[in-house]
């Protein structure tokens, strides 16, 4: 078959057009093509993070070991879309989010080193988190869900999950949508398992919704609901509503029992190269070292900083009770984690609706 | 042979018989020539990269999962089983409603707004073109924030008033509030779609029909098919852009329990794992549905000739307004702005000037978070990193859309003009996030790094993914524009010995400059806040400057956030005003076309 030449004139200037564009492209500030080439000399190491003290904590990471770090700083929903949606060619090195599920979910899945722990004494809240197969490292624990109110409306808070179902209360309690919010999972997830079951708990969310539940999307949003009285009972992440209470005093927190422990966990990419691997675990090791657990406690005061420390001889923020007196629960995250699609749809479908 | 020729060609003097060979000196012309054509196709190979790659990409999803590395099956049609049932498929119908109820409402509005600003004497002309700017500024969550602050359970409306009120609440957070409010958003899409056409539309349309005696009425029958192609756009952009928009799905849809199509795909994308499958086969049928859409706008276009811009074309004349048309017309324009930009605006002010906790009272307003803004140097860094974005974007888009819309305008019924608008439109209709993770299914395969094309994780497809989201809107516009210039008159100025650029710089350029410097404005002000993009696009390392707002909206600093916003808006508002200026005054030739009487 003979190729007309207006038709290799056509594919010759597309061909060089493309050539143009590439050459464009390259002028971009490549961070994939440029870490894989070089031997010996640091790479820079992408982390993925949603906490509030991170940039804080990368930098001082990078000026301890000279490793430059890229930190990609989000939330968690938009963070764990887009390591998925990178699954087949995956550009980070590690990952720091709040919350297990999605990690052993990825572990199982094969996307995260395995054996790895830091050189560091764990209390015993931090190892009642830590994987046995070593897959990630937790680094802190705050709880889900607190119960958040202003103490000049709501002088006398309810002291058990079932009175939310009472007269008393209805209309006025308000959560974060689980599929938009990333903490929000573990404490349905943590309902449904302190409740009997899947059945148990989704009844009891069934029951709340007929007794008036609001479902906002954030923590931001559920507190401002909180603060013009939409509602009067918040139920959201314990260092949010900490950090409320730090700005106004009269919103306080209680915490029902039970409540669910909710790790903040780095991950390390398990296809990444053995100097990037080496280098996510100095940082990991870093973030557990006394050096790092300082920077997290002072890097974001009014935030992600009010974590209970998982490592021994680290205090937590005054403004925290003591863990102890915290009636929690851990949840297995590998029995809860693959569950989390389903229960997600389940609760947008019949809760958030 | 061939190099003699062409020696011979441009020098008249060197000699005609084969001499020594000798190395062929650089020619500029020559390699100008050689650039010619691969010049030329740039602009269709951007747009194949920039928007055809992350839309299969995307939409391979659904089909396809195991294609782009998301799951084990080559070939499945699950996704859209699930998709059609259950709350999705109500999602989706109530995102079809939605969409007629907002490019019906936003066509209609921009029309008669058009047609008052561009054809009579209605006072505060520039005032309300630039209060259209500020509307398509202002994002669509900020509306939906504005009117939450006024009608939520004590909100503003309540404290003055002394009691929740409830019926306006249940409208706001109903269908109602949810078709204004893209309606509205949609108005500066529509009018730019419309006012075009009507301010370069000759009078001898309206005279020869008043001449034979039409009334008004019919003189309004005459008129509104001229205005076709301009009408019949806006409706499709007012429908696109609804139907994708997840500002108001995620809001005001969201408290309502009126689930849209949009706020369902992002839900399946942000839980965890990440349902990318139904979100596909989701922008499948909403693609479908635009589809409808332009199938619609074709039958109602076909055979007819729209270009009315000719050398002959006489400058409209302005109808001077009564006292009470003039009064009339005011209270519409300003009800319309006040309720489409005044509660946004209200909802912005109010919460950057408030404190924290949300009391309203005139002695807790505080310039406060400004100046925390102002003096922690946060906003700094990303507004200069996405300004420069955002510039460059800008004029990419102009010049891929001025390109896009020509071939749109000239296309006719053509196939290849048919692909290149349902390619566009499937962008516009797409949400942003779908679009972004296109990108990295596109541009992220392992095959890419293998062939060293390496464009995840750089500025450059952050870039080109912003491209991507303003060049569908910025072609659809020109498309408009210059669909009305009548090819007579840059032949005139061939036929008077103009070169072709020349010719068309010089009778085509100062009539659809004022439609290329709004083109530039739109793309510019709508890639500054861009928030799904940056999201999962921003290389690491950067921080564009709607992450840096979110993260302040995240952690609980409403203020803080709507501080930024605000700073943001009044300066992209300096810089519409800016060229707007600049256009006046370098191009007196549009300027007198526009401002003739």
């Amino acid at each position: 078959m003979r190729v007309r030449p207006v038709v290799i004139k056509r594919l010759l200037a597309a061909s060089t057009a493309v050539a143009l564009l590439g050459g464009a492209a390259a002028c971009g500030t490549s961070s994939a093509a440029s870490e894989s080439s070089s031997s010996g000399k640091p790479v820079p190491l992408v982390v993925y993070s949603a906490q509030g003290y991170d940039k804080a904590v990368t930098q001082a990471f990078q000026k301890a070991t000279g490793i430059p770090v890229k930190l990609v700083d989000d939330s968690t929903g938009p963070l764990l879309a887009r390591v998925q949606a990178e699954q087949a060619n995956p550009q980070w090195g590690a990952l720091w989010v709040d919350g297990d599920e999605a990690f052993a979910a990825l572990d199982k899945q094969g996307m995260l080193v395995k054996g790895f722990a830091p050189k560091a004494a764990l209390n015993s809240a931090g190892k009642a988190v830590q994987p046995a197969d070593k897959s990630y490292v937790p680094t802190g624990l705050t709880a889900t869900a607190a119960l958040v109110y202003d103490s000049t409306k709501t002088p006398k808070p309810p002291t058990g999950w079932q009175d939310l179902l009472s007269a008393a209360w209805k209309g006025q309690t308000g959560m974060n949508d689980p599929s938009v919010s990333g903490p929000t999972y573990p404490f349905v997830a943590g309902m449904l398992r302190q409740l009997g079951g899947d059945s148990q708990g989704q009844a009891y969310f069934s029951r709340l919704k007929a007794n008036g539940l609001h479902v906002y999307q954030t923590n931001g949003d559920t507190l401002h609901a909180l603060q013009t009285g939409a509602i009067r009972l918040a139920l959201i992440q314990s260092s949010a509503g900490l950090a409320a209470g730090l700005k106004d005093p009269h919103i306080k927190i209680a915490y029902l029992p039970k409540v669910t422990s909710l790790p903040s966990v780095i991950g390390i990419d398990a296809k990444a190269s053995a100097q990037v691997r080496s280098e996510a675990e100095r940082f990991a090791s870093y973030v557990l070292s006394a050096q790092g657990q300082h920077v997290m406690l002072t890097g974001d005061p009014g935030g992600d900083s009010l974590y209970w420390p998982v490592v021994q001889g680290v205090a937590p923020n005054r403004a925290l009770p003591e863990l102890s007196a915290v009636p929690t629960q851990a949840i297995d995250p590998y029995v809860w984690g693959p569950k989390e699609g389903r229960i997600n749809s389940w609760f947008t479908s019949t809760i958030v609706r | 042979m061939t190099q003699q020729i062409t020696e011979s060609a441009t020098d008249p003097d060197a000699p005609r018989t084969p001499g020594p060979a000798r190395r062929p000196s650089f020619e500029p012309r020559r390699l100008a020539f050689a650039l010619r054509r691969p010049l030329a196709t740039l602009p269709w190979v951007v747009c194949a990269v920039a928007l055809l790659l992350p839309v299969v990409g995307f939409l391979l999803v659904a089909l396809s999962p195991r294609a782009v590395g998301q799951g084990g099956s080559w070939f499945t049609l699950d996704n859209f089983r699930q998709v059609l049932s259950g709350w999705t498929a109500q999602a989706l119908l109530d995102s079809l409603l939605v969409g007629i109820g907002a490019a019906v409402l936003a066509t209609a509005v921009a029309t008669a707004l058009a047609w008052a600003t561009e054809r009579t004497t209605l006072r505060g002309r520039a005032l309300w073109r630039l209060l259209l700017w500020a509307l398509l500024l202002a994002p669509s969550y900020l509306e939906s924030l504005g009117w939450s602050w006024l009608v939520e359970p004590q909100g503003v409306l309540a404290r003055l008033l002394g009691h929740n009120p409830t019926a306006l609440y249940s409208v706001v957070f109903g269908p109602v509030g949810v078709v204004w409010v893209l309606a509205s958003r949609g108005v500066p899409f529509a009018y730019l779609a419309v006012a075009g056409l009507i301010r370069n539309m000759g009078r001898e349309f309206e005279d020869a029909a008043r001449t034979h005696g039409a009334s008004r009425l019919a003189t309004v029958r005459v008129v509104l098919p001229i205005l076709g192609p301009g009408l019949w756009a806006g409706l499709a952009i007012v429908f696109a852009e609804s139907i994708s928009d997840y500002g108001v799905a995620g809001t005001l849809a969201a408290q309502a329990h009126f689930p849209i199509a949009t706020f369902a795909m992002e839900q399946s994308i942000a839980t965890f794992p990440a349902q990318f499958g139904p979100a596909s086969a989701m922008g499948w049928l909403l693609l479908l549905l635009v589809a409808l859409a332009l199938y619609v706008q074709r039958r109602s276009l076909r055979g007819r000739s729209f270009a009315v811009l000719s050398g002959r074309t006489r400058p409209a004349v302005r109808s001077r307004l009564t006292p009470l048309r003039q009064a009339l017309g005011l209270t519409g324009a300003i009800g319309f702005f006040g309720l489409a930009l005044g509660v946004p605006a209200f909802g912005a002010a109010a919460a950057a000037l408030l404190p924290s906790d949300g009391r309203v009272s005139l002695s807790t307003l505080t310039l406060a978070h400004f100046s925390a803004v102002l003096h922690s140097g946060e906003l700094t860094g990303p507004l200069g990193y996405s300004a420069a974005l955002a510039a460059l974007a800008a004029c990419a888009a102009t010049v891929l859309g001025a390109v896009a819309g020509r071939a749109l305008a000239r296309g006719g019924d053509g196939r290849s003009a048919r692909a290149l608008d349902m390619l566009l439109i499937t962008a516009i209709a797409l949400p942003s996030t779908l679009l972004a993770c296109g990108y990295i299914f596109a541009f992220n395969l392992p095959l890419a790094s293998d062939l060293g094309f390496n464009l995840y994780g750089t500025s450059s497809l952050l870039f080109l993914g912003y491209l991507a989201g303003v060049v569908p809107t910025s072609a659809r516009l020109l498309s408009g524009t210059l669909g009305q210039v009548n090819g007579s008159l840059s032949e005139a100025a061939r036929v008077h010995g103009r070169r072709p650029a020349a010719a068309w710089t010089g009778s085509v350029l100062p009539l659809v400059a004022g439609g290329l410097v709004w083109s530039w404005l739109i793309a510019f002000c709508g890639t500054l806040l861009e928030l799904p993009v940056s999201q999962l696009l921003a290389p690491p390392g950067q921080e564009p400057l709607s992450v840096a707002i979110t993260k302040h909206l995240a952690g609980y600093d409403l203020g803080g956030g709507a501080a930024m916003t605000d700073l943001v808006v009044l300066g992209a508002l300096a810089v519409v005003a800016l060229a707007l200026l600049l256009l006046r005054r370098l191009n007196p030739a549009a300027h007198r076309l526009e401002a003739l009487t």
